[in-house]
Parts: structure tokens; C-alpha cells; sequence
């Protein structure tokens, strides 16, 4: 194959004002960021509290919570994006709907609905993670912490849910990396984050193997970042006496 | 006596598999009774229907004059007033020993931490432990965990404590480290049910013993009687294979 490879392309002039292709990464990294990070407080807040209704006795909330997962695990991320983008919107009220469509920059429209879109669908992965995280603690430790008068939410917040969060780090970790790579859907609705900013730069400059190896490179390495901060974590996190001896 | 726990016909079914019928008996102040039978006896069944960790469908068990099966009862409430001590322990693994001590005592009875931790220490210095406050459960040997869980229960000052199989899980040089703190307990006056097969100790230190068999109290007699002369054959077979050794 005869391909010239020039990795300096992402020095030379766009030809949009004195912008380099390189300063396009940097603003599809910013968006990429703030799309994953949005995301994954909304995953984790929401998934969190749905993680423990599912382990809850009450029937009602359990059972909420179970259809939640169903409906968001079974309908593909894409088909989710563009409802929440294209259908949505068009249900809201009137003023919503013009603030949204005709009010707001396009860019944060785009934005928002990939953060709701991406959030609820990684909510009902995350819940699934607390929720076996919790149903694999002790039965005991639940009722050793009724035992000494805790309510239900009170064994929940001083007993069980800090030791399932432990338990549940390397699943949440692998879960926030797919946040990341999940983002990648939003350069469908024109939001230019790293991928739609590989696209353009494939584009605009016919290097459509740097263009994309960049894009490659960015993900890997925020990834593997995220991986190894997250395993500082859970070191820092572990509970001294388990786990460490493999736990008894 | 006054009577701490009173069980009233207490009937208990797994589905359709019952587990405890009419179950009746009486825990006075101050007094020590000892659960034994074989296992499947529902002998922990019953003890943990007393603070309502099990739930009960017929009858009702009163402790210190509340109802325990009334759905109006304040549990949370009645569960800190009455200590729990499990065959696995059951500290919490994520908090030192004198969290695990002072915990409760903050979050339920509303001490200031200080006051917690005061008070968590002095128990850990009765149960001979104080130099391992700033552990994890994990660290420490498994009578050591069970000496912790009995002074957490105590933390709480309890109207009466439950034991279920409390040497159960222990390893047998342990096992005399927990009944000691048990029998010291026990001299204090404290009122006690125990779920325990160690009756060694039940000789030494119960008021009266209670024997179950399927579901059902078979003796519930004063402590001379059932080592002395049990009167149903199922006791007498049972004590035959325990005490043989």
C-alpha cells in the first residue's frame, strides 16, 4: 500500500482561521470530558439509588427499579440518542421546546441530550453492579446492623453500601471506561467531540489514517489513565484484614 | 421475677414447612436460659423471632412489656435496646473495633462520638482487647471478633442480651475466651438467652435450659432437672451423645 504518512498534519493550518488540527483534538477532548463526566455522575447517582431499591423488600420500588434496567439495557444506545434528541424534545412544553430548539447553542442542545441519553442508559448498568454488589455481602451483616437499631436506611448508608461500593470499584471502573468510549455517539447529532473532530480532520486534510490514529491514541490513553487511578483507589479504599489476605 | 422476654405460642412457617409451633416460654430478669437441641430444632429460629429479625405468623413475644409482633412496634427502637451476639460475629469489616463500638451508640442513641469511643474503650479494656481498638474485625483471631461483638452489644447498654451459637464458629482453644466474658456477664446479672451446645456452660452458668426438638419446646426446666433427670426420651438421647466425651 503506498501511504505517506505525515504525523505532522496535526501541526499545519486548517485553513479555519489560525486554528491547527490539533487544536481541533483539544476541543473534541474537552468536549469528550465533559460529555463522560456529566454522564457518569447522573450513572452513578441514579444508578446507585436504583441498585439499592432492587435489594429493597418493598415490591413496588424493587419492581420500578427492575423495569428501569430492562427497558434501558434492551433498547440499543444509538436508537436511545435519537430519541432523546429527534422525539423528546418535541414533547416538552412549548416554551421548553423553543428554549431548546431555538434558544440554546446547538452544541449545549446536543450536549445535554447526550449526557441524559448516556447517563440513564449507564444508570441501569451501574445499578445492576451495586445491586449484586449488595447481594453479595454477608446476610448476617444485615441483620447484625438491625441488630444494634439501625432503621433500613441506616444499615444501608453505615453498613452495607460502603462495603458493596468496595466490591463494586472493578466493575463501576470498566463501566466508567465504556462512559468514555460510549461518548463516541454523540459526534452522530454534530457535537464535535474526539471522534467527530477525527472525522473532520480525515476530511479536511485527507489524512484518514493519523486522523483516526490520533482519535485512537486520545481514547487509549485517557482509558488506561482512568484505569490506573482507579486502581490507586481501590488500594487506598481497601479494608485492612480482607480482601488483601483474599478475606476469610 | 419480673419477666424480660415472654414467648406466647409462637408458630413460625417457611411456606408450608413449620419450623417453630407453639413455642412458649419466659426469660425473667436477671436470669440466664440456655437453647439447646439438635440442629434444624429451630432453636435460632425462635431466639432471632425475640428481636424480630425473624418474623413470626402466629402468637406474639413480649420484651420489657413490648409487643415484638405488633406491626406499630418501633424495632428499630426495641432491637438497640436488646443486645444481639451471632455465631459469625458480624462485626463491620470497613470500620475499626472502636467504630464498630461507638457506632451505633452515635447513630441510634445520639452520643457524641467522644462519649462513644469513651465508653467503647472501657468495654474493649473489660473484654481484654483495648491495645487492638484501631484494628479492622479482620485482624483479629475469631474469639477475639466474638469478644468485640459481645462488648459492641454491651455498648448499647442492653436490657438483655441474645447469643446465638455464639462458640459455634470458633476454633476450640477459643472458644473459653468468649464463655468467660460470658459468665462474667452472666454473674453480673445480666439477663441472658443463649443458643449454645457448650454445656459446660450451661451447667456452670444457666438459671434453667430449654431443649427443642423439631420445632417444639420439649423441656424447659430448671437447670438441676434437665442434667439430672430430662424427662422426655429425646433430651436424654441428646445429652447422651453430647456428654459422652
Amino acid at each position: 500500500m503506498n501511504y505517506n504518512w505525515d504525523w505532522n498534519i496535526f501541526f499545519k493550518s486548517t485553513g479555519i482561521g489560525n486554528e491547527i488540527y490539533l487544536d481541533w483534538y483539544i476541543t473534541g477532548l474537552g468536549w469528550t470530558l465533559a460529555l463522560a463526566l456529566a454522564a457518569w455522575l447522573v450513572a452513578l447517582l441514579l444508578g446507585g439509588l436504583l441498585g439499592v431499591m432492587r435489594t429493597l423488600p418493598n415490591k413496588w420500588l424493587s419492581g420500578i427499579a427492575t423495569c428501569y434496567v430492562e427497558l434501558f439495557r434492551n433498547v440499543p444506545l444509538l436508537v436511545q440518542l435519537f430519541i432523546w434528541y429527534f422525539v423528546v424534545p418535541d414533547y416538552l412544553p412549548e416554551s421548553v421546546q423553543i428554549w431548546f430548539k431555538q434558544d440554546l447553542n446547538p452544541a449545549v442542545s446536543a450536549y445535554i441530550s447526550v449526557v441524559v441519553c448516556l447517563g440513564l442508559f449507564t444508570a441501569a448498568r451501574v445499578c445492576e453492579q451495586v445491586r449484586t454488589g449488595i447481594q453479595a455481602l454477608p446476610k448476617g451483616q444485615s441483620n447484625a446492623a438491625q441488630a444494634v437499631g439501625f432503621t433500613v436506611a441506616q444499615s444501608y448508608r453505615y453498613v452495607l453500601l460502603p462495603q458493596a461500593f468496595r466490591v463494586v470499584i472493578p466493575p463501576l471502573t470498566s463501566e466508567f471506561l465504556n462512559v468514555f468510549k460510549n461518548s463516541s455517539v454523540a459526534s452522530l447529532i454534530g457535537l464535535m467531540e474526539i471522534l467527530a473532530q477525527a472525522k473532520q480532520t480525515a476530511e479536511f486534510s485527507a489524512n484518514i489514517f493519523e486522523a483516526f490514529t490520533l482519535a485512537t491514541l486520545i481514547y487509549f490513553t485517557l482509558n488506561m489513565s482512568i484505569m490506573k487511578v482507579m486502581s490507586i483507589v481501590e488500594k487506598r479504599v481497601r479494608i485492612p484484614g480482607l480482601m488483601v489476605e483474599g478475606g476469610k | 421475677m419480673s419477666s424480660m422476654i415472654s414467648i406466647n405460642n409462637v408458630n413460625k412457617w417457611y411456606g408450608d414447612f413449620q419450623v417453630l409451633t407453639d413455642c412458649s416460654t419466659s426469660v425473667s430478669k436477671g436470669e440466664v436460659v440456655v437453647v439447646c437441641g439438635p440442629s434444624g430444632s429451630g432453636k435460632s429460629t425462635l431466639i432471632k423471632c425475640v428481636n424480630a429479625l425473624e418474623p413470626f405468623q402466629k402468637g406474639d413475644i413480649i420484651v420489657d412489656g413490648i409487643s415484638v409482633g405488633d406491626p406499630k412496634t418501633n424495632l428499630p427502637k426495641l432491637r438497640s435496646r436488646v443486645g444481639m451476639v451471632f455465631q459469625h460475629f458480624e462485626l463491620f469489616p470497613h470500620l475499626t473495633i472502636v467504630e464498630n463500638l461507638a457506632i451505633a451508640q452515635t447513630k441510634v442513641l445520639g452520643r457524641s462520638k467522644e462519649e462513644a469511643e469513651a465508653k467503647g474503650i472501657k468495654l474493649l479494656e473489660r473484654v481484654g482487647l483495648k491495645a487492638h481498638a484501631h484494628k479492622h474485625p479482620g485482624q483479629l483471631s475469631g474469639g477475639q471478633q466474638q469478644r468485640v461483638a459481645i462488648a459492641r452489644a454491651l455498648a448499647m447498654d442492653p436490657i438483655c442480651m441474645l447469643f446465638d451459637e455464639p462458640t459455634s464458629a470458633l476454633d476450640p482453644e477459643m472458644i473459653n475466651e468468649v464463655l468467660d466474658v460470658m459468665t462474667e456477664l452472666a454473674k453480673e446479672g445480666m439477663t441472658m438467652m443463649c443458643v449454645t451446645h457448650e454445656m459446660g456452660f450451661a451447667r456452670r452458668v444457666a438459671d434453667r435450659v430449654i431443649f427443642m426438638d423439631r420445632g417444639h419446646i420439649v423441656e424447659d426446666c430448671s437447670k438441676d432437672d434437665f442434667f439430672g433427670t430430662p424427662r422426655s426420651e429425646r433430651a436424654q438421647q441428646f445429652l447422651s451423645k453430647i456428654l459422652q466425651h
